[in-house]
């Protein structure tokens, strides 16, 4: 008799210096269903995944496979027991083909030579099963994300995995790629296969999962039918308080045109072709401004364009009514720009410094700060106390926290805190939710409609699809490198905004 | 920049990541001296003419030489030595000065390699300057600060290459630095081989060598020091070193200059999109490690009585290289880079009294200095242990 779960974790405990990142979790998987990992950053789905995966070690608790007690030292282990992970970013090489990419690691050979035949026919079979469609011979840099993943999930397959783990397999694509991966994962589920689903959409979790176990800053909260509870109720469970879904704003009262960007164009770094093409647009006083559109597709380099760590190549931005195509980062962002980056580990902030220094990163050479060269140490402090007490920035040790040490979400909060408050009339904000927990989302939506409120225009650039319908007041929607579509949040649906996004539509704009 | 909060003062002083850094920098040296000390044994053993006396004299000159103060009939004897400690004050100058050039430029994120080609155009302009000063007859004091900051000034342009190129085309530091180098080694040669003016004939038997600055009366005074230390050869220059090591830690802590460099130094994307010019403050950091090395071979020449043997293509100063690990072991602290240079200059003044008072030769000081340099490197990793230990006894409770 076997047991009713093909994989249990037990108690599982896992330390690290100065955090426990698991404590006491249980997760019993039942064979065929599809069972969600529900948490906010931090919360230990990734560990408790490592762990699975034998990536790490526990302290503490059992992982059985079909009842029997199991020690998963390495991945070799996992993979030997079925289990089989897609990364949230893939694991592929991109100079491979993608028949290659699948065989790696478990080629078939005959004494010594690969017998790609054999293995070519195995992966068409399992693609025309699943409806998995790849081409076989394309390089991976040559194929979109999502046929990207289409290859990651191949190679589970490919090694008779029968139990899945996706890693936030959502966010690199568009809603219609959504909707196909969601029928596939259910199909998966109808042979028999389990399913691990990592996520923090709760849309995603209510189309699909069966059952879903919440993490709460490593604690294991509860496991539920996803057909018992409501999308609030997960997220009060996942947060540890009721949080407010939807964004609640006015009708915006555009004014006069902040930035206005004409026939702007930026090179690509990647390919020859350029990365935004002869783009126009305006963003005006108290609008939020939206650029949509899938990953790549040139909205990182426009912004980069616009912030000048990039040189267009063309073109014209006047901001606040001063032609800027030709100034310094440092003339810019004094004529009127603030810019939360997309990386907030890359551009935001310098991680090796304390809080109180991040948060002066541009206005260190005021006379408020400085004298004569030399830092004021208590006006910083100040500053930094002011900010962290105004935006609730919360960390180990107030202002002098190293800002390596702090949680996504208040580094990402200070960030914006600094930001918001150098008190400029244009916010360019990129991403600025990414990888974010529900509360800490919740918070800086309120504050960025806070800004438009007051009179701010904002430029917002996402690849969140709730996001981008729920924020903003007007949508540009960026397909390689152009805009090819300007629509009204109010009056479009998500799926129109898809179509535009995976280029399958598009506007011819007339002057504006 | 570490304070301690007083809202945390729980923390202890040495849980601080500072102290940290001082027991990993002690627990590397007391390691090398303790293999050192192990080497005494062994090499004593496999050889016939060093008697268990020997070893122990050996182990104890490893220890202590720095007190040694020579032989009182056959037993070693020890006390306050005013020539050894002054010299080792004489000899820790120029380390200071490019262990300092090395952990200046470490903290805006390059790896200075190129100290020994910056010192070596610092002793070039400081020699030819002070020479050709001093014979003209210009005022002693003149002299000296022009023969000073021309070395400087030239460290500082040679550093600003390999910055450039950092800057401008992204090419690796260090290999410009080590083309910079051996072209300076060459560059100085070609200098000295065609100005025989500069070149000391005089003096005989030594062929080679440029003429001492005392002899034109360019010379650093002696500070006190000579009152301190009589006999020895320290000057005036090691306080100058020590100045410059306070005034560089105010500038990289209290400064914007130095929030500009470690900005740039830590991260470079956050620098430039915070506005600051991170392709000049490259140049600046290689341009001020240059001249921090370079005024490491001023202060050594303009002790008047040290001679530069100009034929130097075929090899490049110690000085230089040994910059690296003080920086290392002073884990790129302009204060504590004053102290790990005193140390190696004490190991190698302990070194030249095993030489002189035992069949051991000074090498086995060099193999410490090695030792403790490989374990340098390893700090973070003795460090990491510390953390690892703190962490484990507090589990316990």
């Amino acid at each position: 008799m076997t047991s009713e779960y093909v994989i249990e974790m037990n108690h599982i405990r896992k330390e690290f210096p100065g955090i426990v990142a698991n404590d006491d979790i249980t997760l019993q998987l039942k064979k065929g269903e599809i069972h969600a990992l529900l948490g906010e950053n931090g919360a230990g789905k990734s560990t408790l995944m490592s762990v699975l995966f034998g990536l790490y070690q526990p302290e503490a608790g059992t992982i059985k496979k079909d009842g029997k007690e199991v020690k998963i030292n390495n991945p070799n282990d996992a993979t030997a027991l079925g289990i089989g992970m897609v990364h949230q970013h893939f694991k592929l090489v991109d100079v491979f083909t993608v028949m290659d990419n699948i065989i790696l690691g478990a080629e078939t050979t005959r004494m010594g030579f690969l017998q790609k035949k054999e293995a070519k026919k195995k992966v068409q079979e399992l693609s025309d099963r699943y409806g998995l469609k790849v081409d076989v011979d394309a390089k991976i840099e040559n194929i979109t994300v999502g046929m990207q993943q289409r290859v990651e999930i191949l190679k589970m397959l490919y090694r008779d995995n029968d139990i899945l783990i996706f890693d936030e397999p959502t966010a690199v694509l568009t809603p219609q790629e959504i909707d196909e991966l969601m029928e596939i994962m259910k199909g998966f589920a109808k042979e028999g296969k389990s399913i691990l689903f990592i996520t923090h959409k709760l849309n995603e979790i209510m189309a699909v999962a069966d059952r879903v176990t919440v993490l709460h800053k490593g604690k294991y909260i509860g496991t539920v039918n996803t057909k018992d509870v409501t999308k609030q109720d997960l997220s009060t469970m996942m947060v540890g308080r009721p949080v407010q879904l939807e964004v609640k704003k006015e009708e915006a009262k555009p004014g006069d045109v902040v930035l206005s960007v004409e026939n702007f164009t930026v090179p690509s770094k990647l390919h020859k072709n350029d990365a935004v093409k002869n783009i126009s647009f305006n963003v005006r006083k108290g609008e939020i401004v939206c650029i949509a559109g899938i990953d790549g597709n040139g909205q990182t380099e426009l912004i980069y364009g616009l912030s000048g760590l990039e040189k267009a190549t063309r073109g014209k931005v006047v901001l606040c009514g001063k032609d800027i195509s030709a100034c310094s980062i440092k003339q810019k962002s004094e004529a009127g720009m603030s810019h939360i980056p997309e990386d907030r580990h890359k551009h935001g902030l310098v991680l090796d410094y304390t809080l109180e220094q991040n948060m002066v990163l541009q206005k260190y050479n005021e006379p408020q700060f400085q004298k004569g060269g030399f830092i004021r140490f208590d006006e910083v402090r100040k500053y930094a106390e002011t900010l962290i007490d105004k935006y609730d920035v919360r960390s180990g040790q107030g202002p002098i926290t190293v800002t390596r040490s702090m949680s996504g979400g208040n580094q990402q909060k200070a960030i914006i805190a600094r930001e918001i408050d150098r008190d400029k009339p244009l916010i360019i904000a990129v991403q600025p939710t990414r990888g974010l927990d529900v509360g800490a989302i919740e918070y800086i939506h309120s504050q960025l409609v806070a800004e438009r409120d007051k009179g701010k225009a904002v430029l917002l650039v996402s690849l969140e699809l709730d996001e981008v319908m729920s924020l903003s007041d007007r949508i540009l929607v960026m397909y390689e490198g152009e805009i090819v579509g300007e629509l009204d949040p109010k009056k479009t649906d998500v799926n129109e905004l898809g179509l535009y996004m995976s280029g399958a539509k598009r506007q011819e704009r007339g002057a504006e | 920049m570490l304070r301690i909060d007083p809202k945390s003062g729980k923390q202890k002083w040495y849980r601080t990541d500072g102290a940290k850094s001082v027991f990993s920098a002690l627990i590397s040296i007391l390691i090398g001296m303790l293999v050192g000390a192990v080497l005494i044994v062994i090499v004593g053993l496999t050889k016939a003419e060093i008697s268990c006396g020997g070893i122990w004299d050996g182990i104890r000159l490893v220890f202590l030489g720095i007190l040694s103060t020579g032989r009182n009939g056959s037993e070693l004897s020890f006390g306050f030595n005013p020539v050894n400690l002054g010299n080792m004050l004489f000899r820790a100058t120029p380390l200071i000065m490019t262990g300092m050039s090395v952990a200046v430029a470490f903290k805006t994120g390059l790896f200075n390699i190129g100290a020994p080609g910056q010192y070596l155009m610092g002793t070039a302009g400081t020699l030819s300057v002070g020479l050709a000063l001093g014979n003209a007859g210009c005022p002693v004091m003149l002299a000296w600060l022009a023969a000073f900051l021309t070395g400087m000034i030239l460290g500082a342009l040679w550093g600003a290459i390999p910055g450039i190129f950092k800057a401008y085309l992204n090419i690796n530091e260090v290999i410009t630095c080590i083309m910079t180098n051996w072209i300076s080694a060459n560059l100085v040669t070609w200098w000295f081989d065609s100005h025989g003016v500069f070149k000391n004939s005089m003096e005989g038997g030594k062929i080679g060598y440029i003429i001492p600055l005392k002899n034109v009366g360019v010379v650093t005074p002696k500070m006190g020091m000579d009152v301190l230390f009589p006999g020895s050869q320290a000057n005036g220059g090691f306080w100058i070193a020590c100045l410059l090591a306070v005034a560089m830690y105010i500038m990289m802590t209290r400064t914007t200059f130095g929030y500009e460099l470690r900005a740039c130094g830590s991260n470079r994307h956050a620098a430039k999109y915070a506005g600051i010019n991170d392709k000049k403050n490259i140049i600046l950091s290689m341009m001020i490690a240059g001249a921090l090395s370079a005024a490491g071979a001023s202060l050594y020449y303009l002790a008047g009585n040290t001679e530069f043997f100009w034929s130097t293509y075929l090899s490049l100063p110690a000085e230089g290289f040994n910059g690296i690990p003080v920086a290392l072991l002073a884990s790129n602290n302009p204060i504590a880079v004053i102290f790990s240079g005193l140390f190696m200059s004490m190991l190698s003044i302990c070194g030249t009294q095993l030489k002189s008072l035992t069949a051991y030769n000074e090498y086995v000081a060099d193999i410490m200095i090695a030792i403790i340099v490989y374990l340098s490197a390893f700090s973070m990793f003795i460090k990491q242990m510390l953390n690892g230990a703190e962490k484990k006894k507090g589990g316990k409770k």
